[in-house]
């Protein structure tokens, strides 16, 4: 009878070590499947292998897996700060995207490293494989040739009118299409704004969340405001030369929504 | 009883195992398919030792017959040496991932 | 493939069910007892290991000595470069530790030594102190434990005892000498085996990439 258990027990640790994603889970699973195949082998009077299975099976493996598992690599991340998403906050980084970053990295037995770069920069890093995520208020633009997540957040393009002046944009991102030839494309966001409230441009193309943060900043108060008709979300963006990680971001996103907490974590981030 | 459970489960597990080596792409998940199959075949070997009613093949463990003390002492070794083999894989695994930035099989086999 | 697959696994389990319902009967075993009284133990299981199928269980021994060289050669050039991570705060774990070491170590040691008596025996002794490295290793941190603790002095240690292990063999088979002492003295050589062997492999991954 007490070998009867002991067998379904086993059976199910085992279906549920393998059929998890996360390998963690496999390797504490498969660790305690070993441990119940010593009490089976001590039932089928074998204590010596019992005995052997216990110490080796429980014991050497699980710890050579954690071990290996720890570091298999780094985890690149470009990224340009945008607030709340991911921003420098004192020593460290903060925001909606790295706390997503972070639980993904520990989810996949990865370390995270984040390199600040200018908007334009995030393509060519991503496809030369130098990087391996790019986040950061990420928006999409077929012309990058990336893989890209499912939305995080929706957003629309604003066109942010001061007065007299050429029109400026950040390089690379979709709003720099709406620059006129005659206009500017500046490295980052920070550039674009203070180039604005000098006014050295007239007029800015950016989106629903910069435009929030000008306003809070209290940058420039009349200004005049128009959305574009088309509809954007920030992503984050993977390397194409990377389908696994691609694949596992992906599902890792999905359970995070199925969970709530993606839900949880909007609402904290975004209010 | 026990044996009968013991062996359904040993061919149960090597399925089981040998299904994740094939389907699963990922190296680590592979290593951890074939720690299951080899569980059940060791599992197979101890379970074809038993008769019901035996007793652990130590002298003055009381009255009946004893269990078959030689594919316990086939399968002794064998669990020890799974663990080493098993630091062999890991080691080439880390290998891998430092040279090819990758613990994809098929990716590696598509960049030869 | 997958069907075939199947099919194999089918096909098993459907001669596994025939044997178990009694179509052919299943063979007897011999007696073991008289083969472990004939080598003057008690175990069957290493009279087996360690009398009748001795030269088995040597070349097993080398194939895991093998397999151990093979991961310290490929984890060579692997060295974590970057500081040692702190010490975590557990008092619990490392008073633990402190309190389960000895009596861990003692047991392996009686497992190794009483292996011709009852279960026990070389390979589960090596591997408990193994795990016993293990346990401090969690309490003190493993880079810094293998820092300190790691000497390759051990690893001699090792292929000494494989030497001696060859050696006893010859004179066990060869020379057909039959006592339960040969027995202890190759438990003990099997455990030191093992336990250097599985604590040198936990040195090399912890130092090649990092902490736990």
């Amino acid at each position: 009878m007490a070998a009867v258990l002991l067998c379904v027990l086993a059976l199910a640790l085992a279906v549920f070590a393998l059929t998890r994603r996360r390998l963690l889970w496999g390797v504490i699973g498969v660790g305690a499947h070993s441990l119940v195949l010593a009490g089976l082998y001590l039932v089928l009077a074998a204590p010596d292998v019992a005995l052997t299975e216990a110490a080796v099976g429980f014991g050497l493996v699980t710890f050579v897996y954690l071990l290996a598992l720890r570091r298999t690599g780094k985890l690149v991340v470009a990224a340009s700060p945008l607030y709340p998403l991911l921003y420098p906050e004192g020593e460290g980084i903060a925001g909606l995207e790295w706390e997503i970053l972070t639980r993904f990295a520990r989810w996949y037995h990865r370390d995270l490293e984040l390199i600040w770069v200018p908007r334009a920069e995030i393509p060519r890093l991503l496809r030369s494989g130098e990087a391996h995520l790019g986040a950061g208020g990420f928006l999409p633009t077929p012309e990058d040739r990336l893989a890209y997540t499912k939305p995080l957040l929706p957003t629309r393009l604003v066109l942010v009118r001061l007065g007299e002046g050429p029109r400026g944009a950040v390089a690379g991102e979709p709003t720099g299409k709406h620059a006129d030839p005659s206009g500017k494309l500046f490295e980052d966001a920070a550039e674009l704004a203070h180039a604005l409230a000098r006014g050295e441009v007239g007029e800015a193309v950016t989106d629903l969340l910069r435009l929030r943060e000008w306003t809070m900043q209290d940058l420039f108060s009349e200004a005049e405001t128009q959305i574009l008709p088309e509809e954007y979300g920030f992503a984050l963006a993977v390397t194409p030369q990377d389908e696994e990680l691609h694949r596992s971001l992906t599902e890792f996103l999905a359970e995070l929504e199925k969970s709530g907490e993606l839900t949880e974590l909007l609402r904290r981030y975004l209010g | 009883m026990e044996a009968l459970s013991g062996l359904s489960l040993a061919v149960v597990l090597a399925a089981l195992g040998l299904w994740v080596m094939v389907s699963r792409r990922n190296l680590v998940w592979k290593l951890l398919g074939l720690g299951v199959a080899s569980g059940g075949s060791i599992l197979f070997l101890v379970a074809l030792s038993h008769r019901p009613g035996v007793r652990p093949p130590i002298l003055g463990l009381g009255p009946g017959p004893a269990a078959d003390p030689l594919p316990q002492a086939l399968v002794l070794t064998a669990i020890v040496i799974r663990f080493a083999t098993l630091a062999l894989a890991l080691a080439l695994v880390i290998l891998l991932t430092e040279h090819r930035h990758t613990q994809d099989a098929r990716r590696l086999e598509e960049e030869e | 493939m997958k069907f075939l697959l199947v099919c194999g696994l089918a096909g098993l389990l459907g001669l596994l069910g025939a044997g178990l319902v009694g179509i052919w009967p299943r063979p007897e075993f011999p007696d073991p007892d008289p083969v472990a009284k004939a080598w003057g133990v008690a175990n069957a299981v290493a009279a087996v290991v360690l009398g009748v199928r001795l030269w088995d269980t040597i070349f097993e021994v080398l194939v895991y000595v093998v397999a151990m060289v093979g991961v310290r050669f490929f984890l060579l050039g692997m060295r974590w470069q970057g500081e040692l991570p702190p010490v975590a705060e557990t008092p619990l774990l490392r008073r633990s530790a402190d309190l389960l070491l000895g009596p861990i170590l003692v047991f392996a040691l009686y497992l190794a030594a009483s292996g011709h008596l009852g279960p026990g025996g070389g390979f589960p002794a090596g591997a408990i102190l193994g795990s016993a490295l293990l346990l401090l290793a969690l309490a003190k941190g493993v880079e810094r434990l293998s820092a300190e603790l790691y000497e390759p002095r051990l690893e001699r240690l090792e292929y000494v005892a494989v030497v001696f292990l060859l050696f006893l063999g010859a004179v066990v088979l060869v020379l057909g000498v039959r006592t339960a002492a040969a027995f202890v003295v190759a438990n003990l050589l099997v455990a030191v085996e093992v336990a250097i062997g599985a604590w040198a492999v936990l040195h090399r991954f912890a130092s090649a990439r990092g902490e736990v």
